[in-house]
């Protein structure tokens, strides 16, 4: 493992599209010697605070992409949603070890909210996992649906607000993930990626041990 | 902002993860090997602590020369021992253990310079000595104790059936040396801030 390091990359800010009311998508030039694994992540300085965000790219892309949550009285967060487009930004990186390992048994994803950034990534370096559930509150937050539909062999978006359409060709679950998982994922062995908020990874993990006993669990929340 | 290990609860029942992946009790023979590690770095903090708290302004330049190259060497081991623990964590043979970085024997290899340079300022020891004197040497001693207790613990992950295992080879040779260069460290320490070594009579 690394020790934590220097700010020694720049990057031009090319592009900001929002997603929904509170996630947007950075597009960022690729600094010239970066060179990463999908489900790193690069950590951005701004002075003296610095925030960490899982590239959501293949390492094969030409630009950069983040996925960015604007974060209530969030310091970097905010800083990253007006930053003028064409101005440089300052990285490290990259960081983490939040990445595909093998594929020894079924692979299992869950991601709630913007930690779908990671699944993103690998799917985009051609990661098919057996199972890909992302936890959102809403429909409009299911961000990446078309892509991680066909990436995984089988989806399961999960609402926790709603609104809940049984009449949908592709329903959502209402309810969180780790509901569905106690609920309809067959006892096995698995290898769980998860990442997301600390109560879903705490949930999802308590409830590997109990149900799912030999799997592995590799997790990276943020908060 | 991103945690990786922020997993507030999930270890509340016994259960942890290895760096691979596999979750196993708290009890497991990894995670005692790394915790024993995880003791000795933060003791060897203690040390440093303590260590940099003993020189006074008014010391002498060869004191805290010699006081300041030891904290340096204290700083680089706790580094090498997060690097050892990472591969205490991670299962032989695994995937994962292709995105560590070799334990290789260099760091032995400094620990050996370390008390050659060390054992050349220190008259020869001719008796057993107690554990203890100045503070400082008292927290190298405790160090030590630990960093044996450490390679004891690491020592239990040597699984002959399981194949030859060059980096716990190499922690096992470094853990080994590292508790000696602690020992002359502390004999060191006593030089350093005049405190008398105390000789067992028995």
């Amino acid at each position: 493992m690394s020790a934590a390091e220097a700010p020694s990359l720049t990057a031009e800010l090319l592009g900001r599209t929002w997603l929904s009311p509170r996630v947007f998508q950075l597009e960022l030039a690729r600094p010239p010697g970066l060179s990463f694994a999908a489900g790193q992540r690069v950590r951005i300085h701004r002075g003296p605070v610095e925030r960490d965000y899982t590239l959501a790219c293949g390492p094969a892309a030409p630009t950069l992409r983040l996925l960015v949550r604007l974060v209530e009285q969030g310091v970097v967060s905010g800083l990253l949603a007006e930053t003028r487009l064409g101005a440089s930004l300052v990285l490290s990186g990259p960081h983490g070890y939040f990445v595909f390992r093998d594929a020894s048994v079924a692979s299992v994803f869950v991601a709630t909210g913007t930690g779908v950034a990671p699944f993103v990534a690998m799917a985009a370096s051609g990661v098919c996992p057996s199972l890909l559930l992302h936890g959102v509150k809403r429909p409009e937050d299911l961000h990446y649906r078309v892509l991680l539909s066909k990436a995984a062999a089988r989806y399961v978006p999960c609402l926790t607000e709603g609104p809940h359409r049984p009449e949908d060709p592709d329903p959502a679950y209402p309810g969180r993930v780790v509901a569905w998982l106690r609920d309809r994922l067959p006892a096995g062995v698995y290898d769980f990626y998860l990442c997301g908020n600390a109560a879903m990874i705490r949930d999802v993990t308590l409830l590997v041990d109990e149900r799912f006993p030999g799997s592995r669990v590799f997790a990276e929340g943020f908060h | 902002m991103r945690e990786s290990t922020h997993r507030l609860g999930s270890g509340d029942k016994g259960m942890t993860s290895l760096f691979s992946g596999e979750r196993v009790s708290k009890n497991h023979d990894r995670i005692e090997a790394c915790g024993a590690l995880d003791e000795l770095g933060s003791v060897l903090g203690a040390l440093a602590s303590a260590l940099s708290a003993a020189v006074l302004p008014s010391a002498e330049a060869a004191t805290t020369e010699g006081a300041s190259r030891l904290g340096s060497e204290i700083q680089r081991v706790q580094g090498e021992l997060l690097s050892a623990g990472a591969w205490l964590a991670t299962t032989p043979g695994s995937a994962s253990r292709g995105m560590l970085r070799p334990f290789g024997p260099e760091p032995t290899g400094h620990l050996e310079a370390a008390v050659e340079r060390i054992q050349a300022a220190l008259p020869p020891l001719e008796h057993f000595i107690l554990a203890g004197g100045h503070p400082v040497a008292s927290w190298a001693h405790v160090a030590r104790a630990v960093c044996r207790r450490a390679e004891r613990q690491a020592l239990r992950l040597a699984v002959p059936a399981s194949g030859p295992d060059p980096e716990l080879a190499n922690i096992l040779a470094y853990l080994n040396r590292l508790s000696f260069y602690l020992f002359v460290a502390a004999r060191y320490c006593n030089q350093l801030f005049g405190t008398p070594e105390r000789t067992w009579q028995g």
